[in-house]
């Protein structure tokens, strides 16, 4: 389901668009959790300080930049506000360009913006605007307190506003060891181009699924299915199987009831020796007595 | 997180608290700080104290607002002032034997407890003195992608009224999330094995009177779009239910609210796809107003403590 994460307006020349900005993306990750082989124990992360020693809480931990070895210039919370721009909760467009100018390498994340009611009509508009151009707007945007650079393009009905990386984050191709580009033979080429033709197809994305994790998915309903309680996974409850649970149910009280009258009769017989507290409730008043 | 900590005391009930960072912001989507938090207790304390009070406390930590990392804390911190309760569990599992639960008793604690930047307050359905046996059982009812409001409320009502028949009286509160509370309370004086099984058939029972909208599956993936999962299973010693009145870690600050029947009824007629918004009503800052005016609808006057024998002999006449 969508998720807004925050309110603001797309920005050009003297336009002005009220838009929410929404996650486009699902996060489908299988989440797991450490625990320790012989006992199922969760496992913790304890933040310990490497000089005493001592277990530290995020209150007395502070960020260091090391900038010589064993050496660090610490930063506040402060100091990283001052350096953050205005979070301005906008998409400021700077500048439009042709689609085909920007390498889809630089594109990293998609999120959707959607109109509030009174800018549904120059939403449309520059949707169509930018759809019959070809052009997509080159905007800045504040997530999170970051400033990012990003492409604002139509799909769809939607206006999606696509995060991007920055020229200095890419990795520079000339540090590998790659063949020049080199006149091939022709028949050689026409081969190729012959294999690449008779697999082009449509481009559906739906064709693709995760299968990696529809299997891991599928082995952990196996192992649950065969561990303890899959009480959930059995057929809808016929009134026999509820009879039944039922029938446990009644020898556990008649056992309990049992069990009970038992020891409180020994406690009686003991004249209240110590250290009973885990034993028997102290019934009813206990809740009145901190009431509001 | 690096500014020298802002610190301040509080003196409550005799006992000097010594506070730190009122300033330092927990929703950043409101702007509401820990000081706000710390505040927003001390108004409701006694409300709070009535459900918290000896009951095993597990802190959820969100040290750095919610948008930050977070931690379940269950052991007392280190810091912890000397007089805060706490009551020791053998741990059945990890390395450390004896879990150190705190017990909020008193306001104090309650405040030392909000200024740690416990955002959740998840407490166990017994008390100390009696870890074994819990006052109360309560059903988990959680809306699955696509269920709606009414979806919801409608379940709600027909547990309340599948209870009803056995002679069972329910509370409901908001999770504070998306989903609903309901709770049986119970005079302290069944085990946890007898309160699970009583669960499960009161779980089993709704389910097939509710084939298409309810589920029972534990697995998010198997789970049929637009259901409410009877959770059931949370039911068992060290299991946790978050606390009447505990905030939550979600845009607005909501809290978990205990909600009369009637409110659950005037939901079953509302037309809204989701649960969240309408949840989201009870937050932070407007929780005390309500209770001054409403009273605890959890409180005493409304909790019965009741016993299962009569109502699992009615259960075997009028649900099999």
């Amino acid at each position: 389901m969508a998720h807004a994460i925050w309110s603001g307006a797309i920005n050009f020349g003297l336009v002005t668009i009220p838009v929410k900005l929404q996650t486009a993306i699902r996060t489908n990750d299988l989440r797991f959790n450490f625990l320790h082989k012989t006992d199922e124990g969760r496992i913790n992360n304890v933040r310990r300080c490497s000089i005493d020693g001592e277990e530290i809480s995020y209150d007395d931990i502070v960020r260091g930049y090391e900038y010589e070895k064993g050496r660090y210039v610490i930063l506040s919370d402060e100091d990283f506000k001052r350096v953050n721009p205005e979070a301005s909760q906008s998409v400021d467009i700077v500048q439009f360009v042709d689609l085909g100018e920007i390498d889809p390498m630089l594109f990293d994340k998609p999120y959707y913006l959607e109109p509030e009611k009174r800018g549904r009509h120059a939403y449309a508009l520059l949707r169509e605007a930018l759809r019959d151009s070809g052009k997509v707007g080159i905007a800045k945007v504040v997530i999170r307190s970051r400033e990012h650079l990003a492409a604002l393009k139509p799909s769809g009905d939607a206006l999606v506003l696509e995060l991007m990386h920055f020229a200095d984050e890419i990795v520079d191709a000339k540090s590998l060891d790659l063949p020049a580009q080199e006149k091939p033979l022709a028949n050689e080429m026409k081969v190729a181009k012959l294999l690449i033709d008779t697999m082009t197809e449509a481009f559906d994305v739906t064709q693709f699924r995760d299968t990696y994790r529809e299997e891991i998915l599928a082995m952990i309903e196996a192992r649950a299915a065969g561990k303890e309680t899959p009480k959930a996974d059995a057929p809808a409850p016929k009134a026999s199987n509820v009879v039944n649970l039922m029938d446990v149910l009644q020898r556990s009280l008649d056992e309990s009831k049992k069990s009970r009258v038992a020891t409180s009769s020994a406690h009686k017989s003991a004249k209240k020796s110590a250290a009973d507290d885990e034993e028997k409730p102290k019934k009813t008043a206990r809740r009145k007595t901190s009431a509001a | 997180m690096a500014s020298p900590a802002e610190k301040y005391t509080l003196e409550v009930d005799g006992r000097v608290l010594a506070l730190t960072n009122r300033q330092k912001v927990l929703w950043p989507s409101d702007g509401i700080t820990k000081g706000d938090l710390v505040d927003y207790y001390r108004r409701i304390a006694p409300y709070v104290l009535h459900h918290v009070a000896r009951r095993p406390l597990t802190v959820e930590r969100y040290p750095n607002g919610i948008d930050g990392p977070s931690f379940f804390e269950k052991n007392i911190s280190k810091g912890a002032p000397s007089w805060v309760e706490t009551v020791p569990v053998p741990s059945d599992s990890g390395r450390r034997d004896v879990i150190r639960f705190m017990l909020c008793n008193d306001e104090a604690t309650l405040l030392y407890v909000a200024n740690l930047a416990a955002i959740v307050l998840h407490v166990w359905t017994s008390q100390a003195g009696s870890l074994d046996v819990p006052d109360f059982v309560f059903f988990d009812l959680d809306p699955f992608d696509g269920c709606t409001l009414a979806t919801l409320a409608k379940t709600a009502l027909a547990l309340r009224d599948l209870l009803d028949s056995v002679g069972l009286e329910t509370l409901v509160k908001t999770s504070g999330g998306s989903g609903l509370h309901v709770v049986v309370p119970l005079e302290p004086a069944y085990g946890y094995d007898i309160c699970k099984g009583f669960a499960e058939i009161v779980a089993r029972t709704l389910h097939a009177r509710l084939p298409a909208t309810t589920t029972l599956e534990r697995m998010q993936a198997k789970r049929p779009a637009g259901t409410v999962y009877l959770d059931y299973v949370q039911v068992g010693k060290g299991k946790t239910l978050v606390a009447p009145y505990s905030t939550r870690a979600r845009a607005l600050a909501p809290v978990s609210m205990p909600i009369s029947w009637d409110e659950v009824e005037a939901m079953a007629r509302k037309r809204a796809k989701e649960t969240e918004p309408e949840f989201a009503r009870f937050t932070l800052k407007n929780a005390p107003a309500r209770l001054e005016k409403r009273g605890d609808l959890w409180g005493a006057e409304y909790w019965n403590e009741q016993r299962l024998e009569p109502a699992l002999k009615r259960a075997r006449e009028v649900w099999t």
